[in-house]
């Protein structure tokens, strides 16, 4: 055993990421590509009444332009297509931003520039886009996916009438958008009935099926290939109808097509995390032990689907408590559909983390006692007792860090001149998903090993941690190991959401991997050639890309000889069971706010984390990094903003949609981790992690500038002019 | 984006002469926002002009002040000695704006003609009366969180983004321009209009004319000069308030001040009244307080940007009391 998973190395696709010679899926040369641009719809709803493509087409360089009149009749397929609908199938305006034509050109300035001649026509009827102009109360969703969108156990409401100490919040979070770096691409290529799609996919398998299905096309005649992903978070999960509509034009002009979402587009495009209120209501003992859990959810939903995706997760799962009531609602407005982002049970999260703090400071108990009185070791809903959890122990290596105890017992105590220094936590907790997957791996005749999984560069390491278990598995140096991901011609593999990769892959990569290890044993003991020629496959030993005698370390071969002698290459396969199941953490933060201004600096962050083994401690660190910055920006600036007479979005880019810059992360960030392997792991000890650090984040936030100002914020995000 | 031609000039005679000649034509310097509101077909140039090669990137200092090329980059602005050390609101200001990258290509000519951040106006599916005159305006009764609380119409009540214009607002700077017509001198606060009915006139250039360069007068305030910005992320973002403040003080006597503003008015804001009282009194909480109550008292609020009205006042007393040694 080389033993390089657990350390932190660094990423071996580092140096093709920051020389440029990464080929992400807009990168792939596609002889022949024509570059498609979307015309997209100005208004919300209604219809198109005329498309005039006249001066369009008139432009030079302009192959095509296709509308809902040129289109061919497609098939909406089911989830994991979450629009409900696809465009230009029909007249009918459903959202602002819905595709209306597409202009194919010779190239992308061409087919820009010819996109703003196609002259539109409308009948436009007065959105609605925000929740306080939905036309109706709130409806509950039928049961999505078979997950209901109530669920209740006990009596929540009895038990909270009954309660010693009750505790009631109402909060709210914008409309927020993934923004990944890279925009969404696709390119399509056929060949008869046979389909080939450079994508930006988090799944290409689970893209390959939508499209197939959207074509009647049998799944095996599609290929979806994507290398590397400049950030996904979620918007390239699901197949969006941009992809289906550049398939659509490409096979009606029977040449291939690539096609770039402007970065306005996105925000209109490929889904988005919903408008969200939340109701939440706590019942509690004096001493501070959960009785009653209440929580009531609005989420902003499109007219054409009714997926709620801001899950209540925690409030069913993270605590002891009898009596749970959830209920997520949604209304129906015209707006487009929303979909799963990074990590979707935040927004619920923090209306529970919050009352949490306000419990603690109605009970005048440390909020972290008040958890700890509350922790369980059983799953609330199956009674299962969790076969490895150690949530307490974050509690513990955190707070010591932190300094926990040196915390005032005063909102507004502490003054660091002219601002106010607050501490702040919140318990994370993230439900992660496990898909089934499968690996080859390939000993060449020149000793370099290949492996094969069709799972996704979602950006937390994947190629790294594949490459570090293969390492180990084989005894092989990581510099001979070149790993292929991220194209469906590979060995089926899951989708990267739900941060499901490393449970999803490690297993069958690693099964692979040994199988390999002992076929290439096997060839050796049996090669009379070989000095370990005899000698029994159980004692022989692998290291460094060497085999050797595990009792006479002179006898020692090569994995390169024993396969270059064989004369060709030895490939194994590997798959096998994945569970999903949680990842635990906590996180404490400090906040500074200035005493006139109300402006919020978020100065040290200290967070620990239970996610069974720690697969690669640089990676599991930078997604700590990530998350507490992604929360920062959920907690303090980032909100899309809708014209409620226009129903468009008013800040689709990066100047106005505000992300959290280099500048507004903590200073000071400190991430530990248990490190305890999870016995029920079937990933190596591993858990999936990749959410987890966000979900915590923002009620932290909250809670520790309630502790610096004794203000409460429970509208997010908490700007400047709320601390006024 | 709609295709341009492009010239490259030589000298600045030149450049206005290609300028003049060719209808829709616009100079770029460094592109930073022009290249944006072109391809987001904010804005069309049938032709552009590229200023880059001229001789105009020069600061230099004399008795009389500072003269900065119109084709100075704002890092260079930023860093250099005579700024810093003797006109600090302006190096502060500048060290405010954008971020490092955009610092590096953007010129003190390109940086006092960028457009507004209104979503509307960058947005062409909306309506927007300085992008469309007499379409309309969105944020009167829309999203107006970042908009002007001062010196807005019915018509249009955007804000003007550049920081560095309010320090030079507050250092009573001039603009020098070079046209069809010749040379001519613009105090800064003539230089930007309030948008009245015709928000999509903003500046009193007239056509063809090409910023030559900046002057900054030496004054007695100049010396001790502040900015301070409020913004809803740390860097890389425009300001929510600003102020730019210039304080010739002598102990806690005021004998001159100035004082312009940033993010709450349609151009770079300077107050008279506020000035006035503070001119010739003691430096205090309640005399900065009444400053600032006077600065908002023709404050028009609206739904998204109210508490500008608090903020500014806020962010005001903090900066002079600061600067007075008050605090």
């Amino acid at each position: 055993m080389t033993g390089l998973v657990g350390r932190p190395v660094a990423r071996v696709d580092g140096r093709v990421k920051v020389t440029g010679a990464a080929r992400y899926p807009a990168d792939d040369p596609v002889p022949g590509a024509l570059h498609g641009f979307l015309v997209t719809s100005e208004v919300a709803k209604g219809e198109v009444t005329d498309i005039d493509t006249s001066a369009a087409l008139a432009h030079p360089g302009v192959v095509a332009v296709l509308t809902h009149r040129d289109m061919p009749r497609l098939t909406v397929p089911p989830f994991p297509y979450l629009k409900g609908f696809i465009p230009m199938q029909d007249t009918a305006i459903h959202h602002v931003g819905q595709p209306v034509a597409i202009v194919v050109a010779n190239t992308v300035e061409q087919a820009h520039e010819a996109a703003a001649l196609v002259a539109v026509r409308y009948r436009a009827e007065r959105p609605r886009v925000v929740i306080d102009d939905a036309a109706g109360p709130p409806h509950l969703p039928p049961p999505f996916r078979n997950r209901p969108n109530e669920i209740k156990r006990g009596d929540a409401a009895a038990a909270l009438a009954r309660a010693e100490v009750r505790v009631e919040a109402r909060c709210s979070s914008a409309t927020r958008h993934h923004n990944p770096i890279e925009p969404h691409a696709t390119t399509a290529q056929w060949d008869g009935d046979r389909l080939t799609l450079h994508e930006t996919a988090q799944g290409v398998n689970l893209t390959k099926g939508t499209i197939a299905a959207v074509f009647a096309l049998p799944v095996e005649n599609v290929r979806v290939v994507a290398p590397y992903l400049g950030g996904g978070f979620g918007a390239k999960g699901p197949l969006w109808s941009h992809t289906i509509i550049n398939a659509a034009a490409a096979r009606v002009l029977r040449r291939p097509i690539r096609l770039v979402l402007s970065r306005a587009q996105m925000y209109t495009m490929a889904g988005h995390r919903s408008e969200f209120r939340q109701h939440i209501r706590l019942g509690a003992t004096r001493a501070g032990k959960l009785t009653a859990i209440l929580d009531t959810t609005t989420a902003q939903l499109s007219n054409t689907d009714e997926a709620i995706f801001n899950a209540s997760e925690s409030a069913r799962l993270l605590y002891d408590c009898p009596n749970v009531h959830v209920r997520q609602e949604g209304v129906r407005l015209d707006v487009a559909t929303s979909s799963y982002m990074r990590s979707p049970e935040t927004t619920a999260h923090f209306g529970l983390e919050t009352a949490l703090d306000e419990l603690s400071w109605a009970l005048d108990m440390d909020p972290v006692e008040l958890r700890r009185r509350n922790h369980t070791e059983f799953n609330q809903e199956t009674g299962q007792r969790f076969g490895s959890k150690h949530l307490l122990k974050c509690y513990d290596m955190a707070s010591q860090a932190f300094g926990w105890s040196q915390r005032k017992r005063k909102p507004g105590a502490t003054k660091d001149g002219d601002e106010y220094v607050g501490w702040g936590m919140a318990t994370e907790m993230h439900t992660f998903g496990a898909m089934p997957s499968n690996a080859s791996v390939t000993v060449g005749v020149d000793g370099k090993v290949v492996l094969r999984t069709a799972t996704q560069d979602i950006g937390t390491g994947t190629y790294t941690i594949i490459s570090q278990i293969v390492a180990d598995a084989m005894g092989v140096p990581l510099d001979v190991i070149q790993a292929h991901i991220g194209d469906t011609a590979l060995p089926v593999a899951g989708l990267s959401a739900a941060s499901a990769t490393i449970a999803s892959v490690s297993g069958p990569v690693d099964r692979a991997a040994r199988a390999a290890r002992d076929a290439v044993v096997g060839l050796a003991v049996a090669d009379e050639r070989s000095p370990l020629f005899g000698v029994p496959a159980d004692e022989v030993e692998t290291r460094h890309g060497h085999l050797i005698h595990s009792r006479n370390h002179q006898r020692r071969d090569s994995y390169r000889a024993v396969v270059s002698r064989a004369g060709e290459p030895v490939e194994a396969t590997g798959s096998g069971p994945n569970l999903p199941g949680l990842s635990y953490g906590v996180v404490f933060v400090e906040v500074r706010v200035h005493a006139r201004l109300g402006s919020v600096r978020v100065t040290r962050v200290v967070t620990a984390h239970d996610i069974g083994r720690v697969m690669n401690r640089r990676t599991a660190r930078g997604q700590v990094i990530g998350g507490v910055t992604w929360g920062i920006g959920h907690a303090l600036m980032e909100h899309t903003v809708y014209d409620r007479n226009s129903g468009r979005v008013v800040n689709p880019n990066l100047s106005t949609y505000l992300v959290p810059v280099c500048a507004d992360a903590p200073p000071a960030l400190e991430a530990l981790f248990v490190d305890e392997p999870d016995p029920g792991s079937t990933a190596l000890g591993a858990r999936g992690f990749g959410e987890t650090p966000i979900t915590g984040v923002p009620a932290a936030i909250g809670n520790a500038i309630y502790h610096a100002t004794g203000r409460r914020v429970r509208d997010l995000p908490i700007t400047q002019d709320k601390l006024l | 984006m709609r295709s341009f031609s492009y010239a490259s000039a030589r000298d600045s005679a030149e450049a206005v002469r290609l300028a003049g000649r060719t209808p829709g034509a616009a100079f770029i310097a460094g592109g930073t926002d022009l290249l944006n509101l072109m391809k987001d077909g904010v804005q069309h140039h049938q032709h552009l002009i590229d200023v880059n090669k001229l001789d105009l990137a020069r600061v230099t200092e004399s008795a009389s002040g500072l003269r900065i090329g119109g084709l100075a980059r704002m890092r260079q602005v930023a860093e250099h000695h005579a700024v810093r050390a003797r006109f600090p609101v302006l190096a502060e200001a500048l060290l405010a704006s954008a971020s490092p990258q955009v610092r590096n290509m953007a010129t003190m000519g390109g940086n006092l003609l960028q457009r507004t951040r209104c979503g509307y106006f960058r947005d062409t599916g909306s309506a927007c009366n300085k992008r469309v005159p007499g379409s309309g305006c969105p944020a009167l009764q829309g999203w107006n969180r970042g908009h002007a609380v001062l010196g807005g119409s019915e018509s249009c009540i955007a804000t003007h983004p550049s920081d560095l214009a309010v320090a030079l607002t507050a250092l009573d700077a001039a603009v020098h321009v070079l046209g069809p017509g010749g040379a001519r001198r613009i105090p800064v606060g003539e230089f930007y209009r309030l948008p009245g009915d015709t928000p999509q006139v903003e500046t009193s250039l007239r056509p063809a004319e090409l910023i030559t360069a900046v002057e900054v007068p030496r004054h007695p305030t100049a010396r001790r000069s502040r900015y301070l910005k409020l913004r809803d992320r740390a860097t890389f973002e425009f300001a929510v308030v600003s102020v730019a403040a210039a304080l010739d003080l002598r102990g806690h006597f005021v004998r001159d001040i100035r004082l312009a503003f940033g993010g709450i008015a349609t151009k770079p804001w300077r107050s008279a009244e506020a000035e006035a009282e503070l001119r010739g009194k003691n430096l205090t909480v309640a005399t900065v307080e009444q400053a600032g109550r006077v600065l908002v008292r023709e404050a028009v609020p609206r739904q998204g940007n109210e508490f500008k009205v608090e903020l500014v006042q806020r962010a005001l007393a903090e900066l002079l009391l600061d600067l007075g040694g008050l605090r």
